[in-house]
């Protein structure tokens, strides 16, 4: 009778146990994501993670998640560059690691997007359609000063730290 | 003996039992748009489409015609070189945490006396110069580029027209396809396009759509998401007293009262949006319209 007693508590044990590991996941959303040392955008960089990169919550502190790679990488990230389904379009994986085939995906849409950011001003498909149209002159130079304008991820960083704005804001653990 | 036995077989039914309950619960959830097994069901139905999807040269090419007819229409950028970088910054800034962060974004304001904003395919983003002036800080721009933002990153403006079906199976748009004849039919396809996005709007279903994509994106950013319901008020007012409302986001849109009342439901998925940023000040600093 002990023993039958011992393993129904095992059971037990083992069905709380499989309910436990239904980890929660979560997908890196935004570009130019960073998982931190610490809860905190200032402290130090552990790896760079790519969108659609998919990553392990381990603890949750407020607006701040602690998460682990595929690759075992562990840090903080701010909540809302993460979502909790992969985000569908030009990028989707599921493994941050060095060499992971996502990464390689990601790079390789990451190196498509840059290059039709490289297209400084009209595309030679617009300048034709603007022939075709008969589009004037100053029509054509405002959409082209428009394409060429690009803000970099260091302005980006400077302008959200300057503002205070989500990771950069003043907050610790979602309390002010 | 057999009493283990029939204990082991209850232990497994239960697990069994719960298993199938989770999975039952699951596909129940499939059920509701918001939840996660939805969205991932949506997800993957959409990589499953992605082969009929225009490639995104082409839909660039597509949103630079439409962009030239659009400043054609609405006015060329506002001369103020501080305004545009500023307004490109929090652009950016809301477009990194959208549903679609990896494509490039540009938005300009343009010199025009009609409150209005529109993005064509493929993230150029125009905003008047009317609107602008009408908004009090930061968080209300990012509201405003955001829900210009959800129209690109769910592709509205490429759906809204059954002459999208021109575009689709031509593979990528060189010069060569908009000479002669197929630039006449694209030509006449970016006509269609310009009527749906300038003249008769998006489908209403679209524009509540980039509301919520553009208040949660606000607030995954870090902005104050009740900054949309605030501009939306705005509009509101000025709409009561505007005898020609032609052109302007009100026209093209579906009743303010209405997406007010989604906006104010969604809204309680954020109970800490009042500590999140604002920025009356620089917003006052960089987009003071003379």
């Amino acid at each position: 009778m002990k023993i039958t007693r011992r393993i129904v508590v095992l059971l037990a044990l083992l069905l709380m146990a499989t309910a436990a590991m239904a980890e929660e996941k979560r997908w890196v959303s935004s570009e130019g994501t960073t998982l931190k040392s610490e809860a905190s955008a200032t402290s130090d960089t552990v790896v760079d993670v790519v969108v659609g990169t998919e990553v392990t919550v381990v603890e949750s502190g407020g607006r701040w998640l602690k998460v682990r790679t595929a690759a075992g990488k562990e840090g903080w990230v701010y909540a809302g560059r993460v979502s909790d389904a992969a985000p569908a379009g030009e990028v989707s994986g599921s493994d941050g690691g060095l060499f992971g085939d996502s990464m390689q995906k990601s790079q390789i849409n990451t190196a498509k997007a840059d290059s039709a950011r490289s297209i400084r001003g009209l595309s030679p498909e617009t300048a034709q359609y603007a022939k075709n149209r008969g589009t004037p002159e100053v029509i054509k130079k405002s959409l082209d000063g428009v394409l060429q304008r690009k803000v970099t991820a260091k302005e980006l960083k400077a302008f959200l730290q300057e503002g205070k704005i989500g990771e950069y804001a003043q907050v610790q653990g979602g309390k002010k | 003996m057999r009493y283990l036995q029939v204990l082991l077989l209850i232990a497994l039914v239960a697990s069994a039992g719960s298993a199938s309950a989770s999975f039952f619960d699951k596909l129940q959830n499939l059920a509701n748009p918001d939840s996660k097994e939805s969205r991932i069901f949506s997800g993957a139905t959409q990589v499953l489409s992605s082969s009929k999807e225009i490639d995104y040269t082409t839909e660039r090419t597509i949103g630079e015609s439409l962009a030239l007819e659009g400043l054609q229409r609405f006015g060329t950028p506002v001369k103020n070189e501080s305004l545009q970088q500023y307004v490109n910054l929090v652009g950016n800034a809301v477009a990194a945490n959208s549903k679609r962060a990896t494509i490039p974004y540009q938005f300009a304001v343009l010199d025009s006396p009609v409150q209005n904003a529109f993005a064509v395919p493929g993230g150029v983003i125009f905003v008047s110069r009317a609107l602008v002036s009408i908004l009090s800080d930061e968080s209300e721009l990012a509201a405003v580029l955001a829900h210009e933002v959800g129209h690109v990153s769910a592709k509205h403006a490429l759906k809204s027209t059954q002459r999208a079906q021109f575009f689709e199976g031509v593979g990528t748009i060189t010069a060569a396809s908009v000479r002669g004849d197929r630039g006449k039919k694209f030509a006449s396809a970016i006509g269609d396009m310009q009527a749906v996005l300038f003249d008769k709007g998006l489908d209403k279903e679209m524009e509540f759509e980039a509301d919520l994509a553009a208040m949660e994106t606000a607030y995954r950013t870090g902005y104050d998401p009740f900054a949309l319901i605030r501009v939306l008020e705005k509009l509101q007012k000025l709409e009561a007293s505007s005898k020609d409302k032609k052109g302007s986001w009100f026209s093209t849109h579906p009743p303010l009262s209405e997406r007010i009342v989604r906006l104010r439901a969604q809204l309680r998925k954020y109970p800490d949006y009042a500590a999140l940023a604002s920025l009356h000040e620089r917003f006052v600093k960089n987009a003071k319209l003379k």
